[in-house]
């Protein structure tokens, strides 16, 4: 952008910092909130001005919710736990049966080939109710009730499309002289798709792999449908704030931002690949 | 890319076809996912009863009289039209806006690469426990954005409240979440571009509203193809931010399918009502897709040509 | 426990002692106040094991499913009793209300033997009665093998029991001599007026009488605070809009949401004395209601009443007990108000929720069920909870006549003895139990905000919903 003038460079800054301020606004008042109590949050007017607390983070951490009849038990921890490992594995084995078949995708025409990519991809029509109704009897047929195995499973409907799309893409990205200089070589082809496709298609899989984590997180009719309450994710667990006694906002707000705080870390981690790992199938210069 | 590149790229792996590899590297993706739709077949079976759960003498084989039903029916055609504005209404404001983002964020600097990252954490909180947050900062009392639209001489705007604003309000909610998925996508399509058509039309001093529309646009096409697809994926089958939010009211306002087909389900016990509209769902959602898969195919195609 | 702290508890549920003494002596022993109670309800518990096997399935393990309440925390506080009574072990599963029953439905639809009891309200036997999910639990109340003998059944509020006794007929009356009980009453609420009496007596205002006169008290308040509403109920599109406030000043002008004959239903919401009612209720909404009412739940209620945004409320009378007390900005400031919304009624009918426990017909240990059932109900838990936690309101007559419980809610809770006592003889359920009871006042409350937001008029409105219903009351048999 050599030919930027200095007004355009003030119109793009004002138009930037108006979409920093609308999107991360609410993430910001959310921030706040999670360091008041109850009593100021629900202010009128609402107000900047207030006395920060830690106690949303010290009940959510320690379990341990005071309120006026006693403490009581809160299971905050063992949701974010559950939510890890639930979203880490459901993308881990996503990834292990995604990547292979994304790279046949994109290597091979195959009979069958696009039929078989478009039915992997419509898993996503598939609205979630309609699965889930006759799932939970099937669950309970084949024991998979209260199961982390059979949530990881369901949740491949959410991880699986997802990053088999983007990869594919992403293969379909690099050249393909390389892998076959490798396999002219002499080397199998096992060890070229581990050796040299997967490490150049590595940004590509990060990415899928971070969004598919995100959606998965974020994810919480699975669990509650087909799961008991020690298996619950994240989601469920900062509505256990919602009850008859009235809404206790500021422990959901520090319950966000907990929550979003192992995703923003990975975020900011994978913040290169991030961005550079998204091409979808066009062609790189 | 070299000619040389193409030409091999053509010419070898692609042309291996009784191989039986990929059939291998693809089939374990696909069982995982066949086990999971089993299910799928079941719910057709349930949409061709009449089955409800806590009338069971009533049950029945009743072939097609569910969706007869919801074809006769004005509010199903509410539905569907909600439903369908709801989608294209996200969808487009989604892409247009992900877009000026990330034309603003395109020259890769580490502020822009922060702000990028920084802008998903809307993306990050989950909508089910969002719509709380965006409930409480609408709230006509002690909400923040209800405030400001009050400081702006407004003071009598209902948000998810009114039958007028109601729609405007999950759409903005929607935005604000999904926004940063297209906007993400759309980057890596910018940055990914091939540099040597802008460098030319810069030498030969073409405007740069021509080359917008002429070369980066076409070019970026499969991304955005890419990026409207999955939302609309998810846009039809809308749940997270209208349940909360309004129920589907007020009144009817924002009847969308997966809203309705969960009220038959779980609070009215009619499976096979609920399976029929998520049947229906399920084919108009497949019919766009078709309709956008087949595009980008042909987009892609065409993107490789163009470079 | 020190066999010498036993036989000190003991000794006071013998009369031996005074209340006093025994704190006193407690001290002495080390304890503190709280574990003092604990151990108090102990010793009433092994008094309930009198001439009853309570041990007759120890080991076995029981899995409940629960909503997150003041009551599952009471009973939870109370549990170690029971485990100590039976030697039986009790896990359980909490869920959050807003998804609650999602899981209740989804647990029992799929004939998981998961659970063994769970909490339930009355309107949701009547889907899952016929469902065949549910037992008829006189099967085990009636049986004297099966239930100690100071269980004490007709103990419970007869209203309630009647609410929660169906017998499965749609239009069936509730509590009929063939009606089988669905589920035990637990604690329930009933609707009456909660309001602000500092923002009462700075307007000048007593709390109305009847609905007219609401409605202008409302309007009152909404002008002269300039900033709180004056009166807050339930708008969103669901059944829980229907059952508080509204249903309650329904039904007190006489009006049904059907008429039953010959087994056939007919909708009847578009008599011209519900019409009136309607308009009544719209016009309170349009001119005192929150701005956002269509989105309002028992939580927003709540809420503005308790951070001092409404100054009044017709809802549940615990509800205005919750806002009462906490860490809300108004507690202390409420006064609670018995409501006969007809100016020529002679007294409240207010409408009930009713948390009761209810028996899964998937489970495969009904009888160890059945122990964990009748102590969660008995007199003795009831007690523990309506005296040390918000086990409020009680189901249990003996208990209202309790005056640890009594003085304790007449110090702190302004009026609400009052409300209790003027309300309850006509609290009852007064829904007409069918199994399109979701369909139908969801579909009500839909009308209700079209009325509100001036989409349609109350008599067209109405007119078409009785209309709607008729319908779908044909189609499922029923009309």
């Amino acid at each position: 952008m050599e030919s930027t003038s200095f007004i355009e460079r003030i119109l793009r800054g004002a138009a930037l910092s108006l979409i920093v301020i609308f999107f991360l606004f609410p993430i910001f008042w959310i921030l706040l909130m999670s360091f008041q109590t109850n009593e100021e949050i629900l202010r009128i007017p609402p107000s900047l001005f207030f006395t920060p607390t830690l106690s949303n983070y010290a009940a959510l951490i320690t379990g341990k919710l005071a309120t006026v009849s006693g403490t009581l038990d809160i299971a905050f921890m063992k949701n974010l736990w559950n939510s890890v490992l639930l979203s880490t594995a459901s993308v881990a084995i996503a990834l292990a049966l995604g990547v292979p078949a994304a790279y046949a995708f994109a290597r091979f025409k195959f009979r069958l080939g696009e039929d078989i990519a478009f039915t992997l991809l419509s898993f996503r029509f598939a609205p979630p109710l309609l699965v889930l109704l006759p799932l939970s009897l099937y669950f309970q047929a084949l024991g998979l009730t209260d199961t982390y195995v059979g949530l990881i499973w369901v949740y491949q409907l959410i991880a699986l499309p997802l990053i088999l799309w983007i990869v594919r893409g992403y293969f379909e990205d690099i050249s393909p002289d390389i892998e076959h200089a490798y396999r002219v070589a002499g080397h199998s082809w096992g060890r070229t798709f581990l050796r040299i496709a997967i490490p150049l298609a590595r940004p590509g899989i990060a990415a899928a792999g971070l969004l598919a984590f995100i959606f998965c997180w974020n994810n919480f009719v699975f669990a509650l449908i087909l799961a008991s309450a020690d298996k619950q994710p994240v989601t469920v667990g900062a509505l256990a704030f919602v009850t008859a006694s009235g809404i206790q906002y500021g422990q959901i707000a520090a319950a966000i931002v907990l929550s979003v705080t192992p995703t923003l870390a990975l975020a900011l981690y994978a913040q290169r690949y991030l961005v550079e790992g998204l091409s979808l199938g066009a062609v790189k210069g | 890319m070299t000619a040389a590149a193409v030409k091999s790229h053509e010419a070898a792996p692609r042309r291996r076809k009784a191989n039986l590899l990929p059939y291998f590297l693809s089939l374990p993706a696909l069982l995982v996912c066949v086990g999971i739709l089993i299910p799928f077949v079941t719910a057709i079976y349930y949409s061709l009863l009449r089955f409800r759960l806590n009338l069971p003498m009533l049950k029945g084989f009743i072939w097609f009289q569910n969706y007869i039903d919801f074809l006769t029916d004005a509010t199903f055609w509410h539905t569907v039209r909600v439903s369908l504005l709801y989608t294209a209404l996200t969808v487009g404001v989604e892409l247009v806006f992900g877009l000026t983002i990330a034309l603003l964020l395109q020259k890769p600097s580490r502020v822009n690469n922060v702000i990028s990252v920084l802008l998903l954490l809307p993306l990050m909180t989950a909508p089910a426990i969002a719509a709380l947050m965006w409930k409480l900062m609408t709230n006509p009392n002690f909400g923040v954005l209800s405030y400001f639209v009050q400081l702006l001489g407004v003071s009598n705007f209902k948000w998810a409240s009114d039958p007028n604003t109601a729609l405007f309000t999950v759409v903005l909610v929607d935005v604000w979440v999904y926004t940063p998925f297209i906007m993400i996508l759309l980057l890596a399509g910018l940055r990914s571009l091939p540099q040597q058509p802008f460098e030319a039309a810069a030498l030969d001093g073409v405007p740069r509203r021509f080359v917008f529309f002429r070369i980066t646009l076409p070019m970026l096409m499969p991304y955005m193809v890419t990026a409207a697809l999955f939302r609309l994926l998810d846009s039809i089958q809308q749940f997270d931010i209208i349940y909360p939010m309004t129920q589907g009211g007020p009144g009817d306002t924002l009847l969308v399918f997966q809203v309705r087909s969960y009220l038959e389900f779980y609070q009215y016990t009619n499976v096979g009502k609920s399976a029929a509209l998520l049947i229906i769902l399920w084919a108009i959602t497949y019919a766009l897709s078709n309709v956008f898969i087949k595009q980008w195919l042909r987009l892609r195609e065409r993107a490789r040509g163009l470079a | 426990m020190s066999d010498k702290a036993k036989d000190f508890f003991e000794a006071f549920k013998a009369g031996k002692m005074s209340r006093r003494e025994l704190m006193a002596g407690a001290g002495k022993l080390g304890l503190s106040a709280a574990a003092a109670n604990f151990l108090l309800n102990g010793a009433a518990t092994r008094a309930l094991a009198a001439d009853f096997n309570w041990k007759k399935f120890s080991g076995e393990k029981l899995h409940l499913l629960l909503n997150k309440h003041p009551y599952a925390d009471a009973m939870i506080a109370d549990l170690a009793n029971f485990k100590t009574l039976t030697g039986m072990d009790v896990t359980y599963d909490i869920f959050p209300e807003d998804v609650y029953f999602d899981k209740v439905t989804a647990a029992l639809s799929s004939k998981s033997s998961q659970y063994d009891a769970f909490m339930t309200g009355a309107y949701m036997t009547w889907t899952y009665g016929p469902a065949g999910w549910i037992e008829d639990l006189n099967q085990w109340i009636k049986d004297p093998a099966k239930t100690n003998p100071n269980y004490n059944w007709d103990d419970v509020l007869p209203g309630l029991r009647a609410s929660t006794a169906w017998n499965g007929v749609p239009g069936g009356e509730l509590g009929s001599a063939d009606a089988k009980q669905w589920c035990i009453p637990w604690g329930f609420e009933l609707n009456s007026i909660t309001y602000n009496r500092k923002m009462y007596d700075k307007v000048g205002v007593k709390p109305a009488n009847n609905l007219p006169e609401l409605v202008e008290t409302a309007a009152k308040l909404t002008k002269d605070l300039g900033g709180p509403y004056g009166i807050g109920v339930r708008g969103s599109r669901s059944w829980a809009t229907i059952h508080p406030g509204f249903l309650s000043g329904y039904a007190n002008y006489g009006q049904k949401d059907f008429t039953v004959s010959d087994g056939k239903l007919k909708a009847a919401m578009n008599t011209p004395e519900s019409k009136d009612y309607h308009k009544l209720w719209v016009k309170m909404i349009q001119e005192s209601g929150p701005k956002n009412w269509s989105t309002y739940t028992w939580y927003q209620v709540g809420t503005d009443l308790g951070a001092g945004a409404s100054a009044t409320i017709f809802d549940a009378d615990i509800l205005g007990y919750f806002m009462d007390g906490g860490d809300n900005k108004e507690k202390g400031n409420l006064g609670f108000h018995a409501f006969a919304a007809n100016p020529a009624a002679k007294a409240p009918t207010p409408n009930v929720w009713i948390w009761s426990l209810a028996m899964n017909a998937a489970s495969k240990q009904k009888d160890a069920a059945w122990y964990f059932m009748q102590w969660a109900s008995s007199t003795e838990h009831d007690m523990f909870g309506a005296r040390k936690m918000d086990f409020v309101n009680p189901v249990r007559q003996s208990v209202w006549k309790d005056d640890e419980f009594r003085n304790r809610i007449e110090k702190s809770y302004n009026g609400y003895l009052q409300q209790y006592e003027a309300s309850s003889p006509g609290a009852r359920i007064y829904f007409t139990a069918q199994p399109l009871f979701f369909d139908v006042t969801t579909q009500w409350a839909e009308t209700l905000q079209k009325m509100v937001a001036k989409q349609v008029p109350v008599d067209e409105g109405l007119d078409q919903l009785a209309a709607s219903i008729d319908k779908q009351l044909k189609d499922a048999g029923l009309g």
